[in-house]
């Protein structure tokens, strides 16, 4: 399991600390990445830029994404991650403030595996990681690699 | 002629017997050729004087003729009199139409001009509507965006300081006293408070700005499914729902949903004081329209302050009393005043109430 890491799309560092704090009361021991905004997050997954030296093979299990970021946005991060073959169908969970319907249909459309909106109560908060941890990291399988 | 010659014979006679004969033979004859010739004269006479009464007569009759052609020539210049009459009678009418034309031009002239002003007028008011639509679709625009701002950024500093104060909570129970564990939890409440603001006050700002989508609905189904959400989350009370069958109205099914939610919820909660309670749900006709109403028999309120029922943020209740933030009955009202709707409430303290509405 703890093999298995997950990527925190965050520019905000309270809320940073705030789901590390979240998932260490769920003993979720997982490595946690964080990109702090949409380019560190593309150069993340495609091996570029400051990760350039970076297995590809080794891709999280799970991205956790904001939507609203520097740079480039969430839902266009999440755009050119379907768009190409070796992030197509790695599972994407919109984590975010915004309950708008604009967002939620614009997640979705653009290939959202989930949608979660992150609750103001602390204790709500970390009720949502356990949820998310045990589905994403325990319940949920992979599709096969490709090569 | 010849009277001469024989009066002159005559006195002649006495003069000679014997040529006394032959005188009066010869005068006699004289005589009768005279007479003779009288007679000539007097048949000639009588000629002309029968060709005279033949030209006499037929001058009576050219006379009655003309006067026939007088007579007929005097009726005509009658009747061309009457024509004449009825046509100068027919020239004045005309004239009086023309006149009166003229008059009516002016009006319709005058009435040009006006209706020329009105259509300018008009534009003008056109134009006005175009620049303040616009204006509106940009103000639209710039709240959407200031919402989004509100959903997104205002929450964001609430989940801080909420968690935050939770992990002062946690980690450092053993250095603060029940006092300043206290503050915190008040700090924690505030923020979770702000934040079911905000997510009222978009809500009801949504209700405003989304588009309406009109269908026949089944109202009664939509209470119906709404009630048995409410046992379902507390199926420990003890509520008698009762819900008219057979309700429907025009309108749209996502607004209409949440208004006849917020007017359940309300009276499921304005009843929790009570160790049983009726919420009904039906049609009757108030103020002589046809009204849904949700009626209960909860705290209900005191009418005095029914004008501050539907306001924003407006509450009748502590949050000790009960908890809320004061904008449901808002949306309920934004939502029956989009359908060109009304709704109005009748209530008493400790007597229940009833909120009736119309589409």
């Amino acid at each position: 399991m703890a093999s298995k890491t997950i990527l925190l799309v965050e520019d905000n560092a309270d809320d940073e600390a705030l789901t590390f704090r979240a998932l260490m009361k769920n003993n979720i021991s997982n490595q946690l990445i964080v990109a702090h905004d949409g380019a560190e997050a593309l150069d993340y997954l495609f091996c570029t830029g400051q990760y350039c030296g970076r297995d590809q093979d080794l891709g999280p299990q799970v991205v956790l994404l904001d939507l609203n970021l520097p740079k480039v946005s969430g839902l266009e991060v999440l755009r050119q991650l379907r768009a190409d073959q070796r992030t197509k169908l790695l599972p994407v969970v919109i984590l975010t403030s915004s309950n708008e319907e604009q967002d939620r249909l614009r997640g979705y459309e653009n290939g959202a595996n989930s949608y979660v909106r992150k609750p103001v109560d602390f204790n709500q908060f970390i009720e949502s990681v356990r949820q998310l941890g045990l589905y994403w990291l325990i319940l949920n399988e992979l599709p096969p690699a490709r090569r | 002629m010849s009277s001469q010659t024989a009066e002159r014979n005559l006195l002649e006679m006495p003069q000679d017997s014997r040529s006394e004969r032959s005188v009066i033979e010869n005068a006699h004859r004289a005589t009768l050729n005279i007479l003779e010739d009288f007679a000539l004269e007097k048949c000639e006479l009588e000629r002309a004087q029968r060709a005279t009464l033949n030209i006499l007569e037929d001058f009576a009759s050219e006379k009655s003729q003309l006067e026939d052609f007088q007579h007929s020539f005097l009726n005509i210049l009658d009747d061309f009199s009457q024509e004449k009459r009825q046509l100068e009678g027919t020239q004045r009418a005309v004239l009086n139409i023309l006149e009166d034309f003229e008059g009516e031009k002016a009006n319709v002239e005058q009435a040009n001009v006006q209706l020329e002003r009105e259509i300018q007028e008009r534009k003008r008011a056109e134009e006005e509507i175009q620049r303040t639509n616009r204006d509106l679709l940009a103000a639209n625009k710039e709240l959407e965006a200031f919402s989004y701002s509100v959903s997104h950024d205002l929450r964001t500093p609430l989940r801080s300081i909420d968690g935050f104060s939770q992990a002062l909570l946690e980690d450092y129970a053993d250095k603060l006293d029940a006092t300043a564990q206290e503050h915190l939890r008040r700090v924690r409440s505030a923020a979770q408070r702000m934040a079911a603001l905000i997510d009222d006050m978009l809500n009801l700002s949504r209700v405003t700005r989304c588009e309406l989508h009109r269908q026949k609905l089944d109202l009664s189904a939509m209470a119906m499914s709404i009630a048995a959400e409410l046992q379902e989350a507390e199926p420990g009370r003890s509520v008698e729902l009762v819900i008219e069958s057979g309700l429907s109205g025009v309108g749209d099914p996502q607004l209409l949903r949440v208004a006849l939610e917020n007017l359940l919820r309300n009276s499921w909660k304005y009843t929790s004081g009570h160790a049983a309670a009726r919420i009904e749900f039906g049609k009757s006709m108030e103020n002589e329209k046809h009204s849904f109403f949700v009626r209960d028999d909860g705290a209900g309120f005191d009418p005095r302050y029914a004008d501050r029922l539907f306001g924003a943020f407006q509450r009748l209740h502590t949050a000790k009393e009960f908890p809320g933030t004061g904008v449901g009955l808002a949306t309920v009202q934004r939502i029956i005043h989009r359908h060109g709707g009304e709704i109005w409430a009748k209530a008493a303290v400790e007597k229940g109430a009833t909120f009736y509405f119309t589409l």
